[in-house]
This record gives structure tokens, C-alpha cells and sequence, in this order.
């Protein structure tokens, strides 16, 4: 039983510094996005697309996983109705942390043209949001633009930040 | 539910019934092969499907309800959404449904034009389909083939009318643009490598072991299931019925052109993978008779791409910018919208899924007083509840396949 | 949760409608014009009451009792080869007559011939399923509850299919708001988190394009970023170029030189 007064919950709960592994752990992390495969609607297509020949997403290191537990990047491309929301809650509390949600198009973002009694009026309801990218439905070279833009983020992020879970509530 | 206690915890797509050695899979909401969103509660014996329970209208988004609040021109990209690999031809089903409502007649040049973007989307969808049901299989490479040669159709569609997946390019009464310089050589360098690409997926396809395996004699419709549950469209003709609208119930130019319906009495996914791929090559050969079609209209000197009928259907830019009368009947247009006579009206168009119908309800009234989509994805959905009993566990992957099912339309 | 109290019919109107203004008709013809329906019809008329048919648009319509609906489309399925039905729903007419319209949309293949089959039911009246003759009807009929609330007798499995299984409400009721009452607004916040996160999560936004760009907690107006949660000063916001490198470029990952980027324009078909 070690006798010492170290706080391990503070400063992140690593006592060390952490200038260089901070850009280590962030190298790493940004530059292997691996996606969940979360088409939901129109824009899973366009989020297929940008994973096909043309476009080609393992530039960025980005891979579709099709498991909750292997991806860390949810792009939510699509709308999401009402009767799925519960799902999309369940999948994104099985990633595991440090986890980033891109939201894909103008129905996850805010529900789009379909201002109904059906649709969710933005994910951001449901899980919280790293990324809004409009459209309907947007580029692939939005998206990649976008995910460019998420490393770019998660450079930005401290190392220790999984142990500060973003939560909506 | 069951109850997890210690001794039977609880999984959460998995349910035990120790007595009758039943297993109950949950399969989906979103599952990477399953197309969308679509949800498979499936009995099991060992590996085999007892019982199965499709769960749709998980991207139910009052489609429906949405038309009935808007006026007919508004509702035009919301049918985009509906069938989003091959959108044109859905706003084409709801164009020619309002236009025989109204009673219009569209001018040939834009009849042609319509015709090449149904004829692309036909194509775009099919080679789609190819590459999520070659994925799902396994067969990755074939995957990529076919969406770069979807890639420069998609650029095709972007050159005429800007849009990649929602195209929205065809208006109630003709199509807003005539087609850009490069489209017609465009598009004939894509048709005229295209017998050489669908030469590759089938030399990687037709006789591989696993995709025949995955394929024969797996998913058998027969015919009189395939009628009773609706089915239309490719689904149809894999199950002995030669039945394609173009050809039966002609609409537009599809009198005038030559083509064949591919059709089988295999029943099987096999004879559906067959039949995707002869439609593909019956469109490249309507492409290249539309082609000389537009020339012949550019030849007579057809300009004309709207309906002339001032009641519904605005009068052409010019006109707009030069006469007084077009342009208030402009602004009663796109603020009131505009009125079709009483009457109801359903009129059936083969989308490349199959029959995609539009029922409209008008009662004079700018908003349709109802509007049913009849998505033919949504019956090939239904028939996985009779299908699906028998076969086994990895069947179920290659059948979704082949049903092409999109569930922007089951759900709408 | 309050009770939903239901409105006449909240379905939108158009806000001007001229006064003298009398919608014409879609033309409707005698169904003696065409003589595969004409022989149809009279099939149909040997045996089961027709109150009224015409040919609209190219397909006949034809009204029956409501009782007849198994026994007409039998006998059309069996008789006149009516193979398939490709399309059956309900119509809402309860504002102005308390009644449902059904319609059954059927196809002959041998004939290339549409008919369309329809009846009234009364609000609370129900149907007897066709799903025996047309598994088609399954789902149909499944999907007509759901949006309108009409039960369907002998079916196998009548419960809703687009809208959850805990839905409150007939979405397609000319009496359902577009943007759903009460229930549907607070459906996903009650199901995931309960009721006691309504405060939390705040109300549903139906403006689709607000964006509140004073509001650096949720969003950052790329070019012009600020620190979240931090004011961003209302006119001369610093602009902060938009690069997908930092300034000092990224650990362990080549520079990103603008100047040497090369834009392919040709895309080799």
C-alpha cells in the first residue's frame, strides 16, 4: 500500500506531464477514425460513396466498422425518426470513449424538410454532437472535409479527455 | 421481455427458450447488410428460420402527411427522398401522375430527356444494388468496380441538373433544363465501355463458387406467391411473369424504343442477380436510342421542354420576363399553387425496384386531399415474412440483397 | 402529460380561395366505352350490389357495400383475373361525412386492365381482411391501422407497422397535426431519458434553420472560432483562416503546402 499523498484525480488522474503524449495519443487517434457503419437514410449512401473507389476514406484512416464496440467516430448520415432514437442512444453509449459523433446532413442536424411528427428535430436531442455538416444530402468531399476538420479538433483535445465523458445529461 | 436474473442474464439480441430449444435473433435496426433500417425478428431451430417478423417504419417520415400540407410543386423533392438511389424516377412517377390529373401533354423533347434520366437511374440503381449485394456477400472488389462506374453516371446527372443523390430534375409538365454540350458524349463514353464493365462483375460473379453457393436455389418466390404478395419489377420477372409497365402500359417514349424484358423461371436470387444485370445492358440500349431521339428533336428544331397550360404550369422564362399576364399567373402559381380538377387518379411507373405508384386524391383544392406512395420496396419487405421460413442464417443476407429493398420508400 | 384533445381538422388550408371559383371535374366516362370493364362490371353486378362505377383516367372505379369487399375481390381475383392487388388504403372523410373510403387498387396482367375497388365504412365500423386472398393485404391493412385507426377483422397480426408500438394517435388523420401533438413532441425524450428530462432537454425547435451563432456552446462558426463558451465579439469577430493543418503543422504528418496541390480536371472516363 503505497503511503504517499498523490492525488491521481487531479490533473486527469495521470502524474505525469503530458505536452508530448498528448500529440502522441492525439496522432494516433486522429488519424484512425473508424467510422460505425450508421446509414440511416439518403445520406449513408453519400457516406457509402465516400468510402467506395472514387473517394476513398481510408486516406484518413477512417474504416467502417460495422460494431459499435470497434468505432469510435458515429457519423449519424441520415434522418433519424423517432421510432429509431432509442437505438442510436443504445449504439452510442456501447462506443467506447474518447468517442466523436459527426452529424450528417440537414435531417440529423436539425430534421431537415421533414418537419413531421415522425422525425427527431436533430440528434442533438439524443447524443451529443461534435460536427454539423449541412447538405441534403452533402459531398462526400463534405464529409471528408469534415472529418478533416474533426482531427483537426481532436488535436486540439487533451489525451486524458476520456475520463471526462461528454454526456447530454 | 425476459427478465435478467443471475442465472439467465440477459442479452440483448438474444433470447433462450430452453424448452423447445428455440432461439430468437434480433436482427437490426441497423444492421450493415440490411439495406436501411430494417429490422428481422427471426425464430430459430439450430440455424434455420422458423418464423420471421419484419419490423419496418423505422424511417417513417410522414411522406404521406407531408404531401397533403403542401402544394403539388412543393412536393416534388420531398419525393427525392423516397427511393434515393434512383430519385428522378420518382419525381417522374409524380410528375406523370399530376399530369394526367391536370390532363397535360409534355413537348417530345423533354419526353426524351425524362427518358434519359430514367434510363441513368435505372442504371445507378442497378449497379448500386450490384455493389451492396456483391458486399454483402464478400465480393469487395466488385463493390468498388461498380460504384466508380456509378461515380461518372452520378457526374452525368450533376453536369445536367447539379445534384448527385436528390436530383429533383423533372417538373410537373416537362423538365426545367434542356441538357448541357457534354452530356450526350459523356454519356455515350459511358455506354460504350459499359458492356465491357458488366463483362467484369459477371467474369468475377457468374461462375464463382461462393456467389453461387449464396445464390442458387436460395430465396425461391414462386409465381403465385410473388402475385398475392404484390411483388413487381425485377422480383416479378425472376418469378416467371415477362411483366415490365414500360412495355405493358407504355408511358412516355417507351412505345417507340426497342428493348427486351428480361424474365426467368428460376425463381432463385440467381435469377434476379441474371436479370440486374440484362435490364443494365436493355438501358444502355434505350440510352443509345434516346440519343438519336434528341438529335432528331434538335433537328426539327423542338424546343419546347414545359407544357403549354397557363392554368397549372408557368409559362417559360422568357415569357415570364416579358409578358405582364405570365408573370402574375407565375406568382398566383408558386404562392397559391395550383388547383387540379376533382378526381382521383392513380397511375403506376416502373421504377427500377418495380411498380412505384402514385395515388392522388384532389378535390380541387392546391393541396392533393390524399396522396398514397405506393412504393413497391414496401411489398418486397412483406414477403420476407413468407420467404424467410426454411432457410438458414447467412440466406438472409444474400435474400435482403436481392429483394433491393430501400427503405426511404417502405417507410416513406 | 395533458390529455390530447382532438381538432376538428388541423390539416393546412390554403389561405386564399376565390369566391366565385368552381373546381372543375376530372372527366369521368361510362364504363360501357370500354369492353373489358363493361363485361367486368357486369360480372361484378350478377352478384354483389354496385352503387356506382365510371371509367376515370383509364381505370374503372367501382363502388360496393362494404360487407361485399372479400366476396368482390374473390370473385375478381378468381373470375376475371385480377390477379393482384397492388395498392389498398383508407381515405379520410370523417369531417364531412363521419366515414372512411377504402380503396383496393387491383391489376389484371392478362388484361392490362386497372380497377379500382372502393367502399365506405363508418368511423368506428370495421372491415373484414382480404389478406386470405392477397397476402399483399397483410401489411396493407397493417399500415392502414397504423395511419388511421380503421380495424381490420381476422387479421393475423393487427398491430401498428411504420409507428412504434406505444404511438398514441392515427398519424394520417385529417385531425393530426403535421407536426404531431404532445405526445409525438416529447416521444424519444420520455422513452430514453423519462419525463423528468423534458426540463433538461428543453422543447423540440421546428425551425429548421436557426442557428444562434452567439451561442459558442454548441456551435463554432468555422472561420471566425472563438474558445466554447467564450462571447464572440458581435461585429469585428477575428477571422481564423480556415486550414486543415495548425500553423505549425501536425506531429509526425507531412506539412500541407497549398501551393503544391494539384487539381485533376479531367476524370478519365
Amino acid at each position: 500500500m503505497a503511503q504517499h499523498q498523490v492525488n491521481y484525480s487531479q490533473d486527469n488522474g495521470l502524474p505525469v506531464a503530458l505536452t508530448t503524449i498528448d500529440k502522441v495519443v492525439n496522432w494516433g487517434r486522429s488519424n484512425s477514425l473508424w467510422a460505425l457503419t450508421y446509414g440511416l437514410a439518403c445520406c449513408g449512401i453519400e457516406m457509402m460513396a465516400s468510402g467506395a473507389s472514387r473517394y476513398d476514406f481510408d486516406r484518413y484512416g477512417t474504416i467502417f466498422r460495422s460494431s459499435p464496440r470497434q468505432s469510435e467516430l458515429m457519423i449519424v448520415a441520415g434522418t433519424l425518426t423517432k421510432k429509431h432514437a432509442e437505438f442510436i442512444k443504445r449504439l452510442y453509449d456501447q462506443m467506447a470513449e474518447p468517442r466523436w459523433v459527426i452529424s450528417m446532413g440537414s435531417c440529423a442536424n436539425t430534421g431537415g424538410m421533414f418537419n413531421t411528427y415522425a422525425t427527431v428535430q436533430g440528434v442533438d436531442r439524443v447524443i451529443p454532437v461534435d460536427l454539423y455538416l449541412p447538405g441534403c444530402a452533402p459531398r462526400p468531399e463534405t464529409l471528408q472535409y469534415a472529418v478533416m476538420m474533426l482531427q483537426k479538433k481532436i488535436r486540439k483535445e487533451k489525451a486524458g479527455n476520456a475520463q471526462r465523458p461528454k454526456r447530454l445529461l | 421481455m425476459q427478465q435478467p436474473n443471475r442465472l439467465r442474464p440477459f442479452f440483448e439480441n438474444i433470447t433462450f427458450d430452453r424448452e423447445d430449444n428455440e432461439m430468437i435473433v434480433n436482427f437490426g435496426p441497423q444492421h450493415p447488410s440490411a439495406h436501411g433500417q430494417l429490422r428481422l425478428i427471426l425464430h430459430l431451430q439450430q440455424e434455420q428460420i422458423v418464423k420471421a417478423h419484419p419490423d419496418v417504419g423505422y424511417l417513417h417520415r410522414g411522406m404521406e402527411k407531408m404531401g397533403e400540407n403542401m402544394i403539388y410543386n412543393e412536393f416534388m423533392p420531398t419525393t427525392d427522398r423516397m427511393d434515393y438511389i434512383a430519385s428522378s424516377s420518382n419525381n417522374y412517377g409524380f410528375a406523370l401522375a399530376v399530369e394526367k390529373l391536370i390532363d397535360v401533354t409534355v413537348p417530345r423533347r423533354a419526353q426524351v430527356i425524362r427518358m434519359m434520366l430514367l434510363e441513368i437511374n435505372r442504371l445507378i440503381s442497378h449497379l448500386f444494388w450490384l455493389a451492396t449485394t456483391a458486399l454483402d456477400i464478400g465480393a469487395m472488389t466488385v463493390f468498388l468496380y461498380a460504384f466508380r462506374e456509378r461515380e461518372y453516371l452520378m457526374d452525368i446527372i450533376e453536369d445536367y441538373c447539379g445534384a448527385r443523390l436528390t436530383h429533383a430534375a423533372i417538373r410537373i409538365g416537362g423538365v426545367p433544363l434542356d441538357i448541357p454540350d457534354n452530356f450526350i458524349p459523356d454519356l455515350k463514353d459511358f455506354l460504350d465501355k459499359l458492356p465491357a464493365n458488366i463483362k467484369d462483375y459477371e467474369d468475377l460473379l457468374d461462375t464463382n463458387r461462393i456467389w453461387l453457393m449464396r445464390m442458387e436455389n436460395v430465396g425461391i418466390i414462386s409465381e403465385e406467391m410473388a402475385l398475392s404478395w404484390g411483388c413487381s419489377g425485377p422480383m416479378l420477372r425472376a418469378s416467371n411473369v415477362a411483366w415490365d409497365i414500360r412495355k405493358e402500359e407504355p408511358y412516355e417514349l417507351y412505345d417507340e424504343v426497342e428493348f427486351e424484358v428480361p424474365y426467368s423461371d428460376k425463381c432463385d436470387n440467381y435469377a434476379r442477380y441474371k436479370i440486374y444485370m440484362q435490364e443494365m445492358r436493355e438501358s444502355a440500349k434505350i440510352l443509345y436510342q434516346t440519343i438519336d431521339m434528341y438529335a432528331e428533336t434538335v433537328k426539327n428544331n423542338e424546343t419546347e421542354l414545359m407544357a403549354h397550360a397557363p392554368q397549372y404550369i408557368s409559362a417559360p422564362k422568357l415569357e415570364l420576363m416579358t409578358q405582364n399576364y405570365s408573370l402574375m399567373q407565375h406568382f398566383v402559381l408558386v404562392t397559391q399553387g395550383m388547383r387540379p380538377p376533382v378526381g382521383e387518379v392513380y397511375v403506376a411507373t416502373e421504377s427500377p425496384k418495380g411498380e412505384l405508384g402514385f395515388y392522388i386524391n384532389s378535390q380541387g383544392g392546391p393541396y392533393p386531399y390524399r396522396l398514397k406512395l405506393r412504393a413497391p420496396s414496401f411489398w418486397h419487405t412483406g414477403i420476407l415474412t413468407d420467404l424467410l421460413p426454411g432457410h438458414y442464417i447467412p440466406d438472409v443476407v444474400s435474400i435482403i440483397g436481392t429483394t433491393n429493398i430501400v427503405f426511404g420508400e417502405v417507410d416513406r | 402529460m395533458r390529455a390530447y384533445k382532438p381538432k376538428d381538422d388541423v390539416q393546412k388550408k390554403s389561405y386564399y380561395t376565390d369566391r366565385y371559383w368552381v373546381a372543375p371535374m376530372v372527366p369521368k366516362s361510362k364504363v360501357e366505352d370500354d369492353a373489358v370493364f363493361a363485361a367486368d362490371l357486369e360480372a361484378i353486378k350478377t352478384k354483389f350490389e354496385v352503387s356506382d362505377a365510371y371509367i376515370q383516367v383509364e381505370q374503372m372505379v367501382v363502388y360496393i357495400k362494404a360487407e361485399d369487399n372479400v366476396g368482390v375481390l374473390k370473385l375478381m381475383k378468381e373470375e376475371l383475373g385480377y390477379t393482384q392487388l397492388s395498392e389498398m388504403s383508407a381515405i379520410d372523410w370523417i369531417a364531412k361525412q363521419g366515414q372512411f373510403e377504402i380503396f383496393y387498387q387491383m391489376l389484371s396482367m392478362g388484361k392490362r386492365k386497372r380497377i379500382r375497388v372502393k367502399c365506405f365504412i363508418d368511423q368506428k365500423q370495421a372491415i373484414e381482411s382480404v389478406n386470405p386472398l392477397f397476402r399483399s393485404a397483410d401489411w396493407a391493412e397493417r399500415e392502414m391501422f397504423d395511419m388511421f385507426g380503421v380495424i381490420v377483422n381476422n387479421h393475423p397480426y393487427m398491430k401498428r407497422i411504420l409507428m412504434p408500438d406505444d404511438w398514441e394517435g392515427h398519424p394520417l388523420l385529417k385531425t393530426y397535426p403535421l407536426q404531431g401533438d404532445e405526445f409525438a413532441a416529447w416521444y424519444e425524450v420520455d422513452r430514453i431519458y423519462g419525463k423528468e428530462a423534458r426540463d433538461i432537454i428543453g422543447p423540440e425547435i421546428r425551425e429548421s434553420a436557426r442557428v444562434d451563432r452567439y451561442d459558442t456552446e454548441r456551435f463554432s462558426r468555422l472561420g471566425f472560432e472563438v474558445p466554447m463558451g467564450t462571447e464572440p465579439k458581435a461585429k469585428d469577430a477575428e477571422e481564423t483562416p480556415l486550414a486543415y493543418q495548425e500553423e505549425g503543422g501536425v506531429f509526425m504528418i507531412d506539412k500541407f503546402e497549398d501551393d503544391k496541390t494539384e487539381i485533376i480536371s479531367d476524370r478519365k472516363r
